[in-house]
């Protein structure tokens, strides 16, 4: 701890028990539904300490409304959603990205497109909070993946009003709206890092957001030759493109153990892969017609569209469990409205926790 | 056991604003129309333009679109607002 | 929404015209924008695949709005 005590600026009430607390929560619409570990001084501090940050530090503005994100707010919530204080820095970290403009938080919180924040992990961290990104890695895989993207959930839900009804206007939303975070599987693979792809040094840990619609499976088992693979993966995109929407952007495929090994094998890289993909994730717009969306097809029904304006826009993560011929893509909110984008953690995350 | 928990809200309040001064008339006067460019505005917006011009004597009628629905309107769009009368802007939809 | 009162802080007077599935949301926004209970126009829902005469007769819905609170009383 820090010698003097920390001077929060929140509002604080008095409950019985903890139990009390959760109805304090609920009966606020300050939860998602789910109980809350209850936000006492103590741990916020615990939080604010770790991260070395003072409680009206900006974490940052909220470039649509202009609303200010302290890190006192943003600690709340995390320790609401069940982070250590070792989780907050890549809270933190994630926050800041999505405030860059061109994420378009707002929108893309707010739309009736009902998409979530997808958090990809990469670096030593990962390993220092015990995220993991094998088995179920795309459901409740580990503590550090589930509380941190449930962190960001809280601080949209209430720093930014994000409730459903309230700024959230999402007609159908989808399961990750809880939480969305992802370890990448560094071990187990040969590829580098999504953050090495995306301008990073190697061995700096990172955040990557992008504004997300809920995965898609595919399922290829029957094949090594990495063409036919990804070939499954471009035809789930192009699904995407005729039933739900056409615009390019920040497509992620996450690509578990047994079909990355053979993709591996064969010498492709993830540069490989998402030049291949590039190339064959692309509709005719007339194709719309076969998906009952003849309406809009006009005069341009000739006119390609890719699923990517390059192949850099593509994410390719390494992750899964061990066996299976699976795979996902998950596609963009809303093409290239929002662009997914990529948050070395602090430089504190590599300093001695302060001392008690 | 007792315990003591903090708000999670932005508890900020935001700067209050106020309407600009209303008009005596829309003829005569510039109107500057903000389209989100949301499928189905563009007729919207052109019979709201007619309408305008034919039934109540507005001079003008700059239309714009905004390159992103989800997001404010571009700066360079924002740039024009005080060089007209009056703005309508959509659609919420 | 938040297009119609950038403009009014700019002393432009202004109307947002929404379908009558955002008008909470338009109420929201109005509030976290600093104004809250700022007037505006509701039109039937959906736009998107309405025909031209039912864009035409939200167009009409949208002239008696923007009479009703763009001009003095």
């Amino acid at each position: 701890m820090i010698g003097r005590p920390m001077q929060l600026a929140s509002r604080t009430y008095d409950v019985a028990d903890v139990w009390a607390a959760q109805e304090l929560y609920h009966a606020n619409g300050w939860t998602d539904g789910l109980p809350i570990v209850p936000p006492t001084r103590d741990a916020v501090a615990a939080c604010l300490d770790w991260a070395m940050m003072e409680p009206q530090q900006l974490v940052g503005i909220e470039p649509v409304r202009g609303v200010a994100i302290t890190a006192e707010k943003l600690a709340i919530n995390a320790i609401m959603a069940g982070c250590l204080p070792m989780h907050f820095p890549v809270v933190l970290t994630a926050f800041t990205a999505m405030l860059r403009t061109e994420f378009l938080l707002h929108g893309a919180t707010a739309s009736t497109g009902g998409c979530a924040v997808l958090i990809i992990l990469n670096g030593p961290i990962r390993l220092e909070i015990g995220a993991s990104g094998t088995f179920n890695t795309l459901g409740n895989s580990d503590r550090a993946t589930a509380v941190i993207g449930r962190a960001i959930r809280l601080a949209l839900i209430n720093i930014l009003e994000v409730r459903p009804g309230g700024i959230d206007r999402s007609t159908l939303g989808h399961p990750g709206k809880f939480t969305f975070c992802v370890a990448e599987d560094e071990e187990n693979t040969t590829w580098a890092p999504l953050s090495v792809h995306r301008g990073l040094p190697p061995e700096v840990s990172a955040v990557t957001v992008m504004a997300a619609g809920a995965p898609r499976q595919i399922m290829n088992e029957w094949t090594t030759k990495p063409e036919e693979i990804l070939e499954t993966f471009a035809a789930e995109m192009r699904a995407n493109m005729r039933h739900y929407s056409i615009w390019a952007g920040n497509y992620a495929i996450v690509v578990p153990q047994q079909l990355r090994e053979h993709l591996q094998t064969a010498g492709w890289s993830k540069s490989d892969v998402a030049a291949f993909i590039f190339e064959r994730a692309r509709i005719h717009r007339r194709e719309w017609a076969d998906a009952g969306k003849g309406a809009v097809v006009r005069d341009r029904g000739d006119t390609v569209y890719g699923a990517l304006e390059s192949p850099d826009q593509l994410l390719v993560v390494a992750a899964g469990g061990p066996a299976g011929g699976f795979g996902a893509i998950i596609p963009p909110w809303l093409g290239h409205k929002s662009h997914a984008v990529t948050e070395a953690i602090g430089v504190c995350i590599d300093c001695e926790p302060p001392k008690a | 056991m007792q315990l003591q928990v903090l708000d999670p809200t932005n508890e900020a309040i935001p700067p209050f604003g106020e309407l600009a001064p209303r008009l005596n008339s829309l003829a005569g006067k510039t109107v500057g129309l903000i389209s989100n460019g949301k499928e189905g505005t563009k007729g919207f917006f052109a019979h709201l333009d007619r309408m305008l011009r034919d039934d109540h004597g507005v001079a003008n009628v700059i239309t714009r679109v905004k390159s992103n629905y989800s997001a404010p309107a571009d700066p360079h769009i924002v740039a024009e607002i005080a060089g007209w009368d009056a703005v309508v802007s959509g659609l919420g939809d | 929404m938040h297009d119609a009162i950038t403009a009014e802080r700019l002393k432009v007077p202004a109307i947002g015209v929404m379908t009558t599935r955002f008008v909470s949301a338009a109420e929201l926004m109005s509030r976290v924008l600093g104004m809250p209970g700022y007037p505006f126009a509701v039109i039937p829902h959906p736009v998107s695949s309405a025909t031209d005469d039912g864009l035409r007769e939200m167009a009409a819905i949208a002239i008696g709005e923007v009479k009703r609170l763009l001009l003095r009383l």
